[in-house]
């Protein structure tokens, strides 16, 4: 089978060498420019948090008994004391130390604060991400594919209504029908966490974790598969008039395969940037997700220390957060230049 | 045909791992073994730290509470401090040297309990900045501890009536002297060493914390054998916890989370009173330490004639009954609820303000405050008209609807009020720090001894001039008030001592720096189906958690034999489990089915 409009076979084995040397050289502007961007959030974050109004150690003592002095004491244990620029340095020189500081609110370094939730949100956040990718890109491709039918209409229309609906208020739904049980409905699945507090042993244990995760990943995947759906649709549409699709349709190609063959590898490519957009955000976790569900996740832990204002927690989070949408940004661009021959000739 | 195979085995893979986890066997283990009397409280918030010198949040405080020994422990019937570890205690006469006698018991791990742990653990909390953290002020008193045996004598800096309510757990010498760095340290070793009533066995992060019964406990093992602390992010799941039975109390509750319960015949609504005050805090004139004013407060609420006549538009009973759900007491005094009996000073006579429009306008009336043509007073030399701000919170609706009907009522006496709704760290400095406000919403929870919340209101707690909140709650100064609270850190009678204490509310409720509004309930439920009986503090009509005492959770007993085992949530679980299995594989099979014809028409 030749078809000619397959991208990977563009790459003919006469082109290969200089096309590698292309894609490493463009790998490695587009890896400098993630390195501009991470040093700029490492200004930024410093700056940025500070602005935030209210004094963190006023806002810990909230509520208790706290002298003067003893104010005093922690604003100094906290380093709070300098000026703006020595904290500045000191920030800058423990960061490129890959040093975080100690939280404020949990007196604990932030990067063990961070490590002991980061597995519990790559569970839950890659997971559903994949689920929603899966499930986005089969009924997109559907969808776009026998655009107007009915399939299409109901796919679009639920993932819409799925999209719209605010996340706090599908999480409790489902946790009010599936955790506690309406009617004949029984509660099966578990109201908080990650796991039972007497969880068993073994192959026993990774059930009950998943038994948790059902309901807040079908949380998750109901509220952001939409976006792949609709994506994935619209490329589709695009790709449908496209001479390639009739000329495979010429070869007498059952429809099916047109479909699975020709149309979608080519009309797969915004929603590949999307997804590796997307794979940053998932270490932010969702915090709406994880507060209903009391996972114990990266989401709450960046929530709290909003609201503290724990500055080196918030730091710790945020960078982590943004240096992983930069450095799947960069990946993503250099993925494209390798799965698009159109951009490696721009 | 290799394709095929995988899909099959994915497929099939699939319809199994759904069969499993549905019928995965959730409650099996409880049931193995139902001689242990397990009894779980739901937490909506987590720990922040298993090392007492550190934690400061309720719940982990609570958690100590039931961990270590204090010198002392409130008693369950008159709210008085009563022998915990230290069994007995004599003062000097100048009140400036006390000394303990350490009761003769042992620490979990065998390890006789003396006057040198207790020594250890003050003397920690004095030399050690990291030590200060949790409970600083305890010891700021503090001239030297020294122990001698069982005997700890403690000589302070000046007399300290409240000495008797030390906040400090003792901690085990022996296994804490080995720490470098307590400011650091996690406490995450268990089983902990531990002298109270439950010894905590395993934590894990963000979700739960269990305790064991300790059987060596010197009052006699607790009556269950283990208590789970489990973490619930929102109330909401928390509510549903309960109902399902994944937990089986749940206290600090808000009204709507409360009503939510109703209805439900194995859940008991506990509403009784609260340890909260609920209050407005006014600017009347914010100033830093060195005397200077600072923000923004409106001129006319420096006028004691002005705050009086806020006072009498709120008509507080209304509050209760539409803000709270009738479930709380209106403020008929200042800010120490009438929970503790022995010091809670009630307004009679002609001190009690109560809801009175005309008056309120016959007081601006005659200050000079006139009406102009639209309604709204102006300053008696005309400069300003009152125009109020009301700072609350955002994302409270009971705030907010506080703000509705104080709006509403402060319109009729010729004042207009706007909500301002701030965030919490914002909300905090304006109203803690900078004064940048007119009127602000507030609360206290008050311990057993109300020194600690009239301490908020003394002149030293204001804002430094360099712009450092000091843990003001009204930027109060007040000679008066200065005064008494003087006094009665050195009435050592505690009637006297009392007395002194109920004229300071007198103070603060005449002079209007604060006005309370009501006094929320303590709200709370649990299921009699597992918890067979459980002590509020105080016993008669009191808190289940999170008072400031071991004795709910020390005397709390669980439900046996067949009634638990007539728990159907198991057996609906496997049914559901089932039905759920066979669904998931029915539709994993169609799905397969289609597959399979839609790659046999691939082939052909």
């Amino acid at each position: 089978m030749t078809d000619l409009v397959e991208p990977v076979e563009l790459v003919g084995p006469d082109d290969r060498g200089p096309a590698r040397y292309g894609t490493l050289r463009y790998a490695l502007s587009k890896a400098g420019g993630a390195m501009l961007s991470i040093a700029m959030v490492i200004v930024g974050t410093f700056f940025a948090f500070r602005m935030l109004p209210g004094d963190p150690v006023r806002a810990l003592a909230q509520g208790r008994n706290m002298t003067p002095e003893q104010l005093d004491l922690e604003r100094r244990r906290l380093g709070l004391d300098k000026p703006v620029a020595e904290q500045f340095l000191q920030f800058v020189q423990d960061t490129l130390r890959f040093d975080l500081g100690i939280s404020y609110e949990y007196k604990r370094p932030v990067s063990d604060l961070i490590n002991e939730r980061f597995g519990a949100t790559l569970l839950l956040a890659g997971t559903a991400l994949v689920m929603a990718v899966s499930l986005g890109i089969w009924q997109g491709s559907r969808a776009g594919w026998k655009h107007g039918s009915r399939f299409d209409k109901l796919s679009t229309g639920a993932s819409l209504v799925l999209w719209s609906v605010p996340t706090f208020w599908l999480g409790l739904l489902l946790l009010m029908v599936f955790a506690a049980g309406i009617g004949p409905i029984p509660g099966v699945f578990p109201t908080r966490g990650i796991e039972s507090v007497d969880a068993p042993e073994g192959i026993g244990y990774i059930l009950d974790v998943a038994k948790h995760m059902v309901l807040p990943c079908l949380t998750m995947v109901g509220v952001i598969y939409a976006q792949y759906l609709l994506v994935m649709r619209s490329s589709l549409l695009d790709e449908i008039g496209q001479d390639y699709v009739t000329t495979a349709r010429a070869k007498g190609l059952r429809d099916d395969e047109v479909r699975r063959k020709h149309a979608v590898p080519n009309a797969m490519l915004p929603t590949v940037t999307l997804v590796f957009m997307r794979i940053g955000f998932v270490v932010g976790g969702a915090v709406t997700v994880e507060a209903i569900f009391s996972w114990p996740g990266l989401g709450q832990l960046f929530y709290e220390a909003i609201r503290v204002p724990d500055f080196t927690l918030m730091q710790g989070t945020f960078m982590l957060i943004a240096v992983s949408v930069i450095l799947m940004n960069t990946l993503a661009d250099v993925v494209y230049h390798v799965l698009d021959p159109r951009v490696r000739s721009a | 045909m290799r394709r095929r195979s995988i899909r099959k085995g994915i497929a099939s893979l699939a319809a199994l791992a759904a069969a499993l986890l549905l019928a995965a066997p959730g409650q099996a283990a409880a049931e193995d073994a139902p001689e242990r009397k397990v009894i779980r409280i739901g937490a909506t918030q987590s720990m922040d730290s298993m090392n007492p010198f550190l934690a400061v949040r309720l719940v982990s405080t609570a958690i100590h509470r039931w961990m270590y020994g204090y010198l002392t422990v409130t008693d369950s019937k008159t709210l008085q401090p009563s022998p915990d570890l230290a069994e007995s205690w004599t003062t000097s006469p100048d009140g400036l040297t006390w000394t303990f006698r350490i009761r003769e018991a042992k620490w979990s791990d065998g390890q006789p309990i003396t006057a040198d742990d207790a020594a250890w653990t003050f003397n920690k909390m004095m030399t050690d900045d990291g030590a200060k953290t949790a409970n600083g002020p305890a010891v700021e008193n503090f001239a030297s501890v020294t122990a001698s045996g069982q005997d700890l004598t403690i000589k302070l800096k000046t007399p300290q009536a409240s000495m008797l309510e030390n906040p400090v757990p003792i901690m085990p010498k022996h296994v804490w002297e080995k720490v470098t760095d307590i400011g650091k340290f996690e406490a995450e070793s268990y089983p902990a060493v531990t002298s109270g009533p439950y010894i905590a066995v395993e934590h894990k992060k963000d979700q739960y914390v269990k305790l064991e019964a300790n059987p060596n406990y010197w009052r006699g093992g607790p009556k269950i054998d283990e208590l789970q602390v489990v973490f619930y992010d929102n109330p909401a799941a928390a509510i549903v916890g309960l109902k399902k039975g994944d937990i089986d109390l749940i206290g600090r509750l808000a009204p709507p989370d409360f009503e939510a319960l109703k209805g439900d015949d194995n859940i008991v609504q506990w509403d009784n009173q609260g340890r909260r005050s609920s209050y407005l805090q006014i600017n009347h004139g914010a100033t830093t330490t060195d005397n200077k004013p600072v923000g923004d407060g409106h001129p006319a609420l420096r006028d004691p004639r002005v705050r009086q006549a806020l006072h009498t538009a709120i008509d507080k009973q209304k509050l209760v009954d539409e803000v709270q759900n009738g479930l709380a007491k209106p403020a008929n005094g200042s800010i120490v609820p009438p929970m503790y009996k022995d010091f809670f000073w009630e307004a009679s006579g002609a001190t009690l303000v109560s809801y009175d429009p005309a008056k309120a306008n016959k007081i601006l009336d005659d200050a000079g405050y006139k009406k102009g043509p639209d309604g709204v007073r102006t300053m008696p030399d005309g400069s300003r008209k009152l125009q109020l701000r009301f700072s609350i919170h955002t994302d409270a609706p009971i705030e907010d609807k506080l703000a509705e009907y104080l709006t509403g009522w402060f319109k009729e006496i010729g004042i207009t009020l706007t909500t301002k709704r701030l965030d919490s760290s914002k909300f905090t400095e304006e109203t803690g720090t900078t004064g940048l406000f007119d009127i602000a919403i507030s609360g206290w929870s008050v311990n057993p001894d109300p020194e600690e919340v009239m301490a908020t209101h003394l002149c030293s707690r204001r804002p430094t001039p360099s712009g450092e909140g000091g843990g003001t709650e009204s930027f109060y100064c007040d000679p008066t008030f200065e005064q008494l609270y003087k006094d009665q850190q050195k009435e050592l009678d505690r009637p006297k001592r009392a007395d002194i204490l109920k004229q300071m509310q007198e103070r603060l409720y005449t002079d209007a720096p604060v006005i309370a509004l009501y006094y929320p309930n303590d709200l709370e439920g649990y299921r009699k189906d597992r918890i067979a009986k459980i002590t509020p503090i105080p016993e008669d009509n009191g808190i289940l958690y999170g008072g400031s005492s071991y004795w709910p959770f020390y005397t709390i007993e669980a439900v046996t034999g067949d009634e638990e085992n007539a728990d159907s949530g198991s057996n609906a679980g496997v049914i559901a489990g089932s039905v759920g299995g066979v669904v998931v594989i029915g539709l994993a099979g169609l799905l397969f089915a289609r597959r399979r014809k839609g790659t046999a028409d691939d082939r052909e």
